[in-house]
């Protein structure tokens, strides 16, 4: 068995009356890449933002590394402080970007070194420029987000996490806010960053993306995790007739 | 007690006259705004430009010395009035461009489909401002048609200045002659809490009700 | 008839009055931003009796004409053993009522902020005051500075009811040299229009500000 960079517990999450994870578990393994897929609402979102803590669960226990995160122990919850530092090896990407529109991609991306590492400013600049060189954005350095495309916004936000070098990459539907024909760039980004190991969470919609990329593919329905397995077995050889409903209608949407 | 009972009558037929300035101010002024939001809807390039004025120079100059233009001023060039009459057109004259402002907004949000949708049946410009323009214009403008309203309320007080027997003039005179201002201006500023905090809470009720229908609910 | 010397006359005594009027509306829209930025907080803050003072403070001075608000402190201040000048008891009324709006306009920018701007400086390990310092707060003065621009617009008018404490901005002003002239519609029109003038300049600068922040 080979290490976990993340692992799940028997974790359940209430809004309210609302039961949004049921007992899940999960392993993602180290340097691999792991794609969540489900219908909308099935948690899979929701299972995501727990792992960086952003959604706090209830019970349960998600361990980053082997490091128990949001909790010191279970029902004792966590210092700002360590949260932080826990946060600071996990790169978030959200659906809607959420660069902060009053800096230039180049200072969105230097805003974490200059800030939470701590890295002089010179320094935390020139960081900036590699990792937008990185995503392919050497030439938009200096503009505002409002004057870039959702593609390159999405770049930017992808070199905004990996600037700060996590050991876990967290993609929050990183395409879906996306015009067709921008998914593309925004893949191939994340392809990169797969063959040079970065070990990956990513909750996608993207079939092709799982079926090609994904080491592991996990599917969700109403909370609970169905299944997790080779993106072969979950994908072409479905068991479980939730999944096999489910890619029938995603076969059926996409098909022309 | 005995104040009460002194100046009771006086207080209640000021509070009479606070309510009927703001009644008829409102009532005015919206009609008079929503005149100018037509007019500057369908009307010729000249009449906008010249509504456009009107509304800056209203906006632009205090209510109080408004009063004082047409109070003490109208007199010279022959508009002669009695004080309530020139605190209702005051108020009138005050609140219509930001009524008008308030409906071409309103007219704005309307989206372009619905009243084209309107025209392709046949409708006459009339009935599409009647049966379409108005009512989904004010799914947007009818919270800020309710906020303004309230707005006027707190504007009532200002005609006491020019003699208007509202409460605020009637709470003056008795605080004059019992040397009494701090409690009667205290209660006077505790009364205008109440009333606009209840006319706000029916305001939003009202609100609710009307456009029940135009908004998706999430 | 109208007599456009006499108008022209009064211009000037009344444009020199307008400093007092500049005064008391500068000077309260800086006590106003001062005192609405703390009643921000406490509305913003997790303890639930600052928010519910907070609420009082707006729903009280919102829902009292500023009149009325400004005669309670000009007669109760001596009261209680306070004597101040009356332009500082003005300046005073007219920065607390600004205030509650003033709350108001930060509220409303810090709640229009996406969430996922501060989440996404979260979830790179900010602290809370880093988070509020480069991400929120820049955001939410650019998104407010047309609506403070708007709320000095406004107490630039609402300082002409000072006048009835006896401050010699331009309202009063006009007032004296009404009873001195006998030409009221001149006297009040001249003063009418410094106050158009000065706000057509506050709404240029409002609209300079908004343009520049759009882009």
């Amino acid at each position: 068995m080979q290490a976990s960079a993340v692992e799940i517990q028997k974790v359940n999450k209430y809004y309210g009356p609302f039961h949004a994870l049921k007992d899940v578990d999960l392993s993602v393994p180290a340097g691999k890449v792991t794609c969540l897929i489900g219908p909308s609402g099935s948690g899979k979102s929701t299972l995501l933002r727990c792992m960086n803590f952003l959604e706090e669960y209830d019970s349960g226990e998600i361990r980053i590394d082997g490091r128990l995160i949001g909790y010191d122990a279970p029902g004792r919850k966590m210092g700002g402080r360590a949260l932080r530092e826990m946060r600071r090896s996990i790169g978030m990407v959200f659906q809607q970007f959420n660069l902060w529109p009053h800096m230039s991609a180049r200072e969105n991306v230097a805003e974490g070194l200059l800030r939470v590492r701590g890295l002089p400013k010179a320094e935390a600049s020139a960081r900036a420029a590699d990792a937008l060189a990185k995503v392919g954005l050497a030439d938009k350095m200096d503009n505002h987000p409002s004057r870039l495309s959702g593609g390159q916004q999405q770049r930017v936000a992808i070199a905004r996490a990996i600037a700060m070098e996590p050991r876990l990459m967290l993609f929050d539907e990183p395409t879906s806010a996306l015009d067709p024909e921008l998914v593309g760039e925004v893949l191939t980004v994340m392809k990169t960053l797969a063959s040079e190991g970065m070990t990956m969470v990513v909750v996608t919609h993207e079939m092709g993306f799982a079926a090609h990329v994904a080491d592991r593919v996990a599917f969700m329905e109403r909370g609970e995790l169905v299944a997790a397995d080779t993106p072969d077995r979950i994908l072409h050889q479905p068991q479980d007739p939730r999944i096999q409903s489910f890619l029938r209608t995603y076969h059926e949407r996409n098909s022309f | 007690m005995d104040l009460l009972q002194q100046y009771g009558p006086a207080l209640l037929r000021g509070f009479g006259f606070t309510v009927l300035c703001w009644a008829l101010g409102t009532i005015f002024g919206m009609g008079l705004g929503l005149l100018i939001a037509l007019l500057r809807h369908y009307g010729p390039r000249w009449l906008c430009w010249i509504l456009q004025v009107y509304i800056e120079v209203i906006r632009g100059t205090p209510f109080l010395v408004q009063l004082f233009v047409l109070y003490y001023g109208g007199p010279l060039i022959g508009l002669r009035l009695d004080a309530l009459p020139a605190g209702l057109l005051g108020l009138t004259i005050y609140g219509s461009p930001y009524f008008a402002e308030i409906f071409r907004a309103g007219f704005r949000a309307v989206p372009l489909g619905q009243l084209e949708a309107a025209r392709a049946i046949g409708m006459t410009e009339a009935s599409i401002v009647r049966r379409i323009l108005l009512p989904l214009s004010m799914v947007s403008a009818l919270p800020a048609l309710i906020n303004f309203s309230i707005i006027l309320t707190k504007e009532t007080v200002i005609l006491s200045i020019i003699t208007v027997p509202e409460l605020m003039y009637q709470v003056s005179r008795m605080s004059a002659e019992t040397f009494r201002y701090v409690e009667a201006n205290l209660v006077l500023a505790l009364f205008f809490w109440g009333l606009v905090e209840t006319i706000s809470r029916l305001g939003r009720r009202f609100e609710a009700r009307v456009t029940k229908h135009l908004i998706e609910r999430t | 008839m109208f007599s456009i010397p006499v108008f022209l006359e009064s211009l000037v005594p009344l444009f020199w009055a307008a400093r007092y009027t500049l005064l008391i509306s500068v000077g309260g829209i800086a006590l106003g931003l001062v005192i609405g930025t703390l009643i921000c907080a406490a509305r913003l803050s997790p303890s639930r009796s600052l928010r519910r003072f907070g609420a009082v403070w707006v729903s009280f001075l919102r829902g009292v004409p500023l009149l009325v608000q400004l005669l309670v402190f000009y007669y109760s201040l001596p009261l209680i053993g306070v004597d101040v000048p009356a332009m500082v008891a003005a300046v005073f009324t007219v920065g607390v009522c600004a205030s509650a709006y003033i709350s108001e306009i930060w509220r409303g920018a810090i709640n229009a902020l996406p969430r996922g701007q501060a989440e996404a400086a979260v979830a790179i390990g900010m602290t809370p005051a880093d988070v509020w310092r480069r991400v929120i707060l820049p955001q939410a003065v650019t998104m407010s500075l047309p609506a403070l621009i708007n709320e000095l617009i406004l107490l630039v008018k609402a300082s002409s009811l000072v006048s009835v404490v006896g401050i010699l901005e331009i309202t009063r002003a006009s007032q004296a040299q009404a009873a001195t002239t006998f030409r009221p519609l001149e006297v009040y029109l001249a003063a009418a229009c410094i106050y158009l003038v000065i706000n057509l300049c506050l709404a240029g600068l409002g609209r300079w500000l908004e343009h520049r922040t759009a882009v």
